[in-house]
């Protein structure tokens, strides 16, 4: 293999300001946060209750596991992937279908995680063959593909205490069992993308498609493979949110969307590509996610909710932005 | 040595432009044989029903506000700078404008209330995008849900504001020839942006800046005020959207331009617009997208088939468009 060893090896150690900037963006996010908390708490102390740190798990296990997936994407040079919510949906839907058939919790998670594996292939197949930009391909599968799912069903839900309903519903060591699999997921990516060869190379394509291609890294192959694993974490996270969320119908997941990009830029995970730390997601999903239970605790309406994510999600931008313009690369 | 300055012979495939051939096979050809077909498909299946005064009366009511907001939007897009906020603007601006009716402010004040509030939201996106250099896409989907969440705070617990001045609702629903005065009005804009972007230098310092802003910015344009111009032009095309949707429906709801940026930006790409590419496309190209959709979403109508084959045609339309702005020279990916 004649590879640079720039991709093949551990990175040289950054400049000392590089890793403070890095470090910036985890002590930036885990004040706010921890800010938000201490807000909340002291002014209704019954925030810091066993029900408010189940319900902020809850939301975070779904979003989390797709701004996986959705990070991957980024970083890759992939900007967004629009079609999300429809293979979340499809996914769910393959997940419902199997338990009703009475299948065991691993076949209907090996289903779910195949049928976004497919999703995300389908998606790379015309991004890869067509040359068309994932950001128009993706939105127009999403147009079509939650069009045909309602053509298909209106409304679905896990059965009644089948093994997936249960893991819905269960504690481990006092969070809800589906968070547990989000914290794991999150880590040994996180992981994988910094020390491994593939996570390496995935990360230099977004940051030099042009280089990597010359270093000899098909991009057609990486533009599959990184859509592909998406789509696996989509039908993975599908499972947390058929066991979890009670009915659905092909529209449930679309507000999830915005959630997952902005979690995905709130980490630093830019979305031109070539950099991001996925270890940042679990602060920025963990913040977005106490955000709505929070309000609910400072009395205001629900739909304030959408006032506030909306405004981090534009200063975030503007963050990621003004950085991208004052790096030299 | 030979001189290569006498061989300026051009290739047999590239023709000097005349004004019939571009008709043929400029941008805004496959769009106008699109609409073509549609319009044929619509006399062969759904007959001469589908050309009368009374289904294009309809089909135009539908039409007005997606074409003025099509018209104004198609600015930010020739930029350089998509503007997904679009939706939430008509909303927020319906809403604006029925709580001031409905607290007793007088047509005329209420409306300019609401255009320099809107003006002032696109300053707003223009801020984040060309003075941080924010991604106009998630920037403006950022703008797009804070602008829901105010909109549905103040439409309350009723979820709409009730605002039904007579005078107001007589001028939006008046007809000129058995055809909505407004579509009309709707039409004449489109064609007023047209000429603007074909035959003026402010509309070719649009397309430059969308085209190659780099490139502009040597040539001595300001690409930062053109940005934020075209920016500020959308964000007023919502509010005059907003202000039609009060007319129109006697009342302003939390929902009201729920999804409208999609169905907007969807009609213009297949018109020959790109969202992610600036200096492409023609507001003639544009509207005709926006007439092609709502003819097909008619013709399922009238034959009673499913609304959710609509947006799948929509979407293959969208890929087919795409695909073949490509063929023909646009970007590729990778």
């Amino acid at each position: 293999m004649s590879l640079a060893p720039a991709i093949e090896t551990a990175p040289p150690a950054m400049p000392f300001k590089a890793r403070l900037g890095g470090w910036g963006t985890a002590i930036l996010l885990l004040s706010v946060w921890a800010a938000l908390l201490i807000a909340t708490g002291l002014y209704r102390p019954d925030f810091f209750a066993h029900q408010t740190l189940l319900a902020i798990a809850f939301t975070m296990a779904v979003v989390g596991v797709l701004a996986v997936g959705q990070g991957i994407i980024a970083i890759s040079g992939g900007f967004i992937d629009l079609s999300q919510p429809a293979g979340l949906i499809l996914s769910g839907l393959i997940a419902v279908r199997l338990s009703e058939a009475g299948l065991p919790l691993p076949l209907v998670v090996v289903g779910a995680v195949l049928t976004g594996m497919a999703w995300g292939a389908l998606n790379a197949a015309i991004i890869v063959f067509a040359k068309l930009n994932p950001v128009i391909v993706t939105l127009a599968t999403n147009f079509i593909g939650l069009a045909a799912l309602y053509l298909i069903f209106q409304l679905a839900q896990v059965p009644n205490g089948s093994e997936i309903y249960h893991f819905g519903r269960t504690n481990i060591l006092g969070l809800p069992a589906i968070w547990w699999p989000m914290l794991l997921i999150i880590v040994v990516t996180g992981f994988l993308m910094r020390s491994t060869r593939y996570g390496r190379r995935t990360t230099a394509v977004g940051g030099n498609r042009a280089a990597a291609k010359a270093r000899g890294i098909s991009l057609k192959a990486m533009r599959f493979g990184t859509f592909m694993a998406a789509g696996g974490f989509v039908g993975f996270a599908a499972v947390l949110f058929a066991s979890a969320a009670g009915p659905f119908n092909p529209s449930s997941a679309s507000t999830l969307q915005l959630n997952v990009i902005a979690a995905v830029i709130l980490a630093g995970i830019s979305l031109a590509g070539g950099r991001g730390n996925f270890w940042m997601l679990l602060l920025s999903v963990g913040f977005l996610s106490t955000i709505p239970t929070s309000l609910v605790f400072f009395g205001l309406s629900s739909d304030t909710q959408s006032i506030f994510q909306g405004v981090l999600l534009m200063i975030a931008v503007a963050i990621d932005g003004y950085r991208a313009r004052r790096s030299p690369t | 040595m030979t001189d290569t300055t006498n061989d300026r012979t051009l290739p047999a495939y590239q023709l000097p432009h005349h004004p019939l051939r571009d008709l043929l096979t400029g941008s805004v050809a496959s769009i106008a044989f699109t609409f073509i077909a549609v319009v044929a498909i619509g006399l062969l299946w759904v007959g001469p029903k589908f050309l009368s005064f009374g289904n294009v009366s309809i089909m135009g009511t539908f039409l007005i506000v997606p074409l003025i907001v099509g018209a104004f939007a198609g600015f930010a897009l020739l930029a350089g700078v998509v503007d997904l906020s679009i939706g939430s603007i008509v909303g927020i601006s319906a809403a604006v404008f029925a709580y001031l009716i409905s607290h007793g402010w007088g047509v005329p004040g209420a409306a300019i209330v609401t255009l320099v509030m809107c003006l002032g939201i696109g300053g707003l996106n223009a801020l984040a995008i060309v003075r941080f250099g924010a991604d106009p896409i998630a920037a403006t989907l950022g703008m797009l849900t804070a602008l829901r969440g105010i909109t549905w705070v103040l439409a309350g617990n009723q979820r709409m504001i009730s605002a039904f001045d007579i005078d107001w609702f007589n001028l939006i629903n008046m007809q000129v020839l058995g055809l909505p005065l407004f579509f009309l009005i709707a039409i004449g804009l489109t064609l007023l942006a047209a000429l603007i972007v074909t035959k003026t230098r402010i509309g070719r310092h649009v397309q430059a800046v969308g085209g190659d802003d780099k490139a502009a910015g040597r040539a001595g344009i300001p690409v930062g005020r053109v940005r934020t111009a075209a920016l500020m032009l959308s964000a007023f095309g919502g509010g005059l959207g907003g202000l039609v949707y009060v007319g129109q429906l006697g009342s302003a709801a939390g929902a009201t331009g729920f999804g409208l940026e999609f169905q907007v930006y969807a009609a213009l790409m297949i018109g020959g617009y790109s969202i992610l590419r600036g200096g492409v496309g023609n507001p003639i190209g544009g509207a005709l997208g926006l007439l092609v959709v709502a003819g097909v979403a008619n013709i399922l109508d009238l034959k009673a088939i499913s609304p959710y084959y609509v947006n799948i045609i929509i979407g293959l339309l969208l890929l087919a468009a795409v695909l073949l702005d490509r063929l023909r020279g646009g970007d590729s990916y990778e």
